[in-house]
């Protein structure tokens, strides 16, 4: 949290009588402090999906190279088991959707939160002026 | 007034019983000289501080949670698994891990039943479908509990928030006072420096 004091330009600017912070002010600020946590959770879990989702096309490509007669060893829990080709890449393709899925999924959330904060910036902004920062 | 603003404001509390924070609506209402500020100021310190000691356990209960449940999503990953060899398939061959760095073969027979380590140093066999449900159950137990856990935070948040705000209005109202009450000194002492002459 970064807290800065209005410099004597500023309060100038902000005028004489300070605009008074009514109850659906606090609502919106809150929403809108809320929402920026949030916004930093599902960030970090778009990234580690992301990284799931590269880690799992690398896999993937790997295995075009392999022979058809293969046994491969895949991870399922903490152990390694062999496994013919075609059925490690049937559990990759799964795993690759439903990640994607997830994926698209917390984007979307994402999305609607940063729709949500900016519209809440404007109408702050709008009341408050430079009395009040909303930048991080 | 004031007195019972605040007072339906502190009893209102969240599902899980985290009191609101009370909303300054007058600053007026809060402190009605600058005498009372110290003592306001320092009151919302203090609610901010215990809001925010309630937000690091909460934070601290998620991390908990995050740890927990991939233990648990792949102890159900295996059992759905070996839920998938018929008892007519051939044996897996797996390669689990017996220590930190050391890693053994073994031969699994296709199998109806699981062990599962219920911590306490118990074990118990389940049937697979068994273990399923119950390895499902407590994973969405998990899940529910981790968005309580966040619906609190949002919650904490709001709240140490509405804190802030109020510190802020609280600090700058005493700043406008102080303003206000210099410029009536000066007011008063330029006058009596007017006065003096013709008297």
């Amino acid at each position: 949290m970064n807290r800065r004091m209005l410099t004597k330009e500023d309060e100038v600017a902000v005028g004489a009588d300070e605009v008074e912070v009514r109850r659906e002010d606090q609502d919106k600020i809150n929403k809108f402090s809320r929402l920026h946590q949030r916004e930093i959770a599902l960030e970090d879990q778009v990234k580690s999906k992301q990284k799931e989702k590269e880690d799992l096309d690398d896999v993937s490509n790997e295995l075009e190279l392999a022979d058809e007669d293969d046994m491969i060893q895949y991870k399922i829990g903490d152990s390694f088991i062999s496994l013919p080709l075609t059925e490690v890449q049937e559990l990759l393709s799964t795993n690759t959707e439903k990640i994607v899925e997830e994926t698209s999924a917390v984007e979307e959330k994402l999305n609607t939160i940063r729709e949500e904060m900016s519209q809440l910036k404007v109408q702050l902004y709008a009341r408050f002026g430079r009395s009040i920062n909303l930048e991080t | 007034m004031a007195e019972t603003v605040a007072k339906k404001d502190a009893a209102a509390t969240n599902p899980r019983g985290i009191p609101v924070a009370p909303f300054v609506d007058r600053v007026e209402d809060y402190v009605t000289s600058r005498t009372d500020v110290e003592k306001t100021l320092k009151n919302f310190q203090e609610m901010t501080e215990k809001y925010q000691f309630m937000e690091q356990n909460m934070q601290r209960r998620i991390a908990g949670l995050n740890d927990k449940m991939p233990d648990i999503q792949k102890t159900l990953d295996t059992v759905l698994f070996l839920k998938t060899r018929n008892l007519g398939s051939d044996p897996i061959e797996a390669t689990f891990e017996l220590n930190d760095t050391l890693y053994a073969k073994a031969h699994v027979l296709p199998t109806e039943e699981v062990y599962l380590w219920l911590g306490a140093n118990v074990m118990l066999s389940y049937p697979i479908d068994g273990a399923e449900e119950l390895l499902s159950s407590k994973l969405s137990a998990a899940k529910l509990n981790k968005s309580n856990c966040e619906e609190d935070l949002d919650f904490l948040r709001e709240q140490i928030t509405t804190m802030e705000v109020n510190t802020a209005r609280v600090y700058n109202w005493d700043v406008t006072m102080k303003r206000k009450e210099r410029q009536e000194l000066e007011a008063s002492e330029d006058k009596g420096k007017s006065g003096t002459p013709n008297g």
